[in-house]
């Protein structure tokens, strides 16, 4: 009964902060650390990984993409741009992260779930404002004082950018590598602020952590395990609210005309391989939350139905399986039907011995999938079981 | 070379391990749990200290040492069991069922092998998925492609069969290039002809 209370109080206290003194960028676009200075030592180590990163099979290189993530990052950042560089990682948690040389990784589970470019833009503008306000630095100095030898710190160095070190990996130090409540909020208020002034709508601010909050509170009451991202953060209620607050208390700015949103448009080329990743991760309940973000988005509907079809499937829970095939039916009946849809289904008339639709479904996907790498195994049940 | 091991922290156990490896000579018969494999090469069985994540029952062989080329043979799945031991909840690991289809059976090896591997740190795609008979049981075959976030390229082959509920798993996987090929008609051969004691 008192959490609402306290959450809505914290809130307060943190805009009535904020509204006294808006945090302010901490080094000047162009910056480049001293020779001597030790930060120039951890600038040269980025630098050598992020020409590692720039080899990595899991770094998405299709040009429409990172153009579009790189141009809305650029009109956040204003005279910052030419500091920031974004590389998008193939990961399905939803997660970005800054390193302290302006190195950006954006993970292709946040690309997934945020609902318009300024949803994008909101996450952007608090990691490109963790860069400005040197909090990465803070965070890589405070990492090297705890851990002692260099395996140890380029385990660290993975867990802040993202790649070479695994989930379990990541959980272990996490408490090292959380920014503080403070660096937080001031990210959050500055990025809201340059999102506004870039011309973005700063209300996604706040509705990404909406989203995120449903999507958490969803997969754990399902008895998941609460995401990477929402152990390394501050509550995000609290941080939703005083967001709200603050972008309330922001001088009304103009918001450009809205034609259709370009960064859904490309994007939504993608969605296949980001939804498959979701779905290897078995986490049905996060599955079934994007799921439900995902229809208010306009995803094309059969697609979703198809996912769900999938989620249903895999989750095999009493009732799960009459609710795949009514999901893949769903899915079958758009206008671009997908195949996988007709195969899964006949596996499933196979598991209930209905062996007419089986083959109907499995003649389909052929049709529809002739090259399908699998073909032998269909034909094989098309003969066999015919 | 430390960030290849910390990406493959599954096969950095193997080449670090100070437990002995054992011979298994060619064309020897060998029992894995309900299984019976006869390699037509020599293989090194790993001690299980280096393969912390495997079933009890599970074992992993090699030629070059598991870094370059390993064979998994996971025998005698249970229904509700993973094919990987799971120390980890918030790893969510898939679990096998006795009623899976030839689809699931991908999925289950699919997903399994990149949580192995780190979660969004590699990715593993099944192709060719076709019908094998293991003795007398039907099962699949099918091929894999691993990308790694830093590391080599590796490719695989996968047999699989379901006998009294029971999962019974073969993977190889090697690097690319030269050791998937090197040692991939031993590894074929002996998952071909997997069966059941």
């Amino acid at each position: 009964m008192w959490a609402p209370f306290c959450i809505a109080l914290t809130g307060l206290f943190a805009v009535l902060t904020v509204a006294a003194e808006l945090p302010t960028h901490l080094i000047p676009p162009g910056y480049q650390p001293e020779m001597s200075d030790e930060e120039r030592g951890l600038w040269l180590e980025m630098k050598e990984f992020e020409e590692h990163l720039k080899r990595s099979p899991m770094l998405v290189r299709d040009p429409a993409l990172n153009e579009v993530v790189t141009r809305i990052g650029c009109r956040v950042a204003g005279p910052y741009c030419p500091d920031i560089r974004i590389y998008i990682l193939r990961n399905p948690a939803f997660n970005a992260s800054m390193a302290p040389n302006g190195m950006m990784q954006v993970w292709t589970g946040l690309l997934l779930r945020v609902r318009s470019q300024d949803e994008l833009a909101s996450i952007l503008g608090h990691e490109i404002a963790h860069y400005t306000r040197t909090d990465t630095l803070k965070r890589m100095r405070r990492l090297r004082k705890s851990l002692t030898t260099g395996s140890i710190f380029s385990l660290g160095l993975g867990v802040l950018t993202g790649v070479r070190t695994n989930v379990g990996e990541m959980a272990a130090i996490m408490n090292t590598l959380a920014f503080s409540r403070e660096q937080e909020s001031d990210a959050d208020f500055l990025g809201a602020s340059m999102m506004a002034d870039a011309g973005f709508d700063p209300e996604a601010s706040y509705e990404v952590w909406e989203m995120l909050i449903e999507e958490e509170n969803y997969a754990v009451a399902r008895g998941e395990e609460p995401s990477i991202f929402w152990r390394t953060h501050p509550p995000s209620e609290e941080r939703a609210l005083a967001l709200h607050q603050f972008v309330a208390n922001l001088q009304p700015v103009d918001i450009e005309e809205r034609g259709p949103d370009p960064f859904l448009a490309v994007v939504s080329d993608h969605y296949v391989q980001f939804m498959e990743d979701q779905i290897d991760t078995n986490r049905f309940g996060r599955t079934e939350a994007i799921l439900i973000h995902q229809a208010q988005k306009g995803v094309d509907p059969a697609m979703i139905a198809f996912f769900k079809g999938e989620m249903y499937r895999q989750r095999n829970a009493p009732g799960d399986t009459q609710l795949a095939i009514e999901s893949y039916l769903q899915s079958c009946e758009g206008e671009q039907p997908y195949a996988d849809a007709h195969r899964n289904l006949g596996y499933l008339y196979l598991k209930l011995h209905d062996r007419n639709g089986a083959l109907e479904q499995f003649r389909q996907y052929l049709d529809l999938k002739p090259m399908a790498s699998d073909r032998e195994m269909i034909e094989f049940y098309l003969e066999n079981q015919g | 070379m430390i960030r290849m091991v910390l990406i493959a922290s599954w096969l950095l156990a193997g080449g670090c391990a100070s437990a002995h490896y054992t011979l298994l000579p060619a064309n020897t018969p060998v029992s894995v749990g309900s299984l019976s494999l006869q390699p037509p090469t020599a293989w090194n069985e790993a001690p299980k200290t280096s393969t912390p994540r495997a079933r009890k029952e599970s074992r992993s062989w090699t030629v070059d040492g598991l870094n370059l080329n390993r064979l998994m043979v996971i025998p005698d799945v249970e229904d509700g069991s993973p094919i990987f031991q799971n120390r980890n909840k918030a790893m969510a690991l898939p679990v096998f069922r006795s009623d899976m289809l030839p689809n699931e059976l991908v999925e289950l090896t699919e997903s399994s092998i990149e949580k192995l591997l780190g979660e969004g740190q590699s990715d593993v795609k099944a192709e060719h998925l076709r019908p094998h008979r293991f003795g007398g049981r039907a099962g699949v075959m099918f091929d894999l492609d691993i990308t790694l976030a830093d590391g080599p390229a590796y490719r695989g082959l996968a047999g699989a069969f379901i006998s009294d509920s029971h999962l019974n798993l073969l993977v190889y996987i090697a690097a690319e290039p030269y050791y998937f090929d090197k040692d991939l008609d031993s590894a074929r051969e002996i998952i071909e002809n997997a069966h059941n004691s």
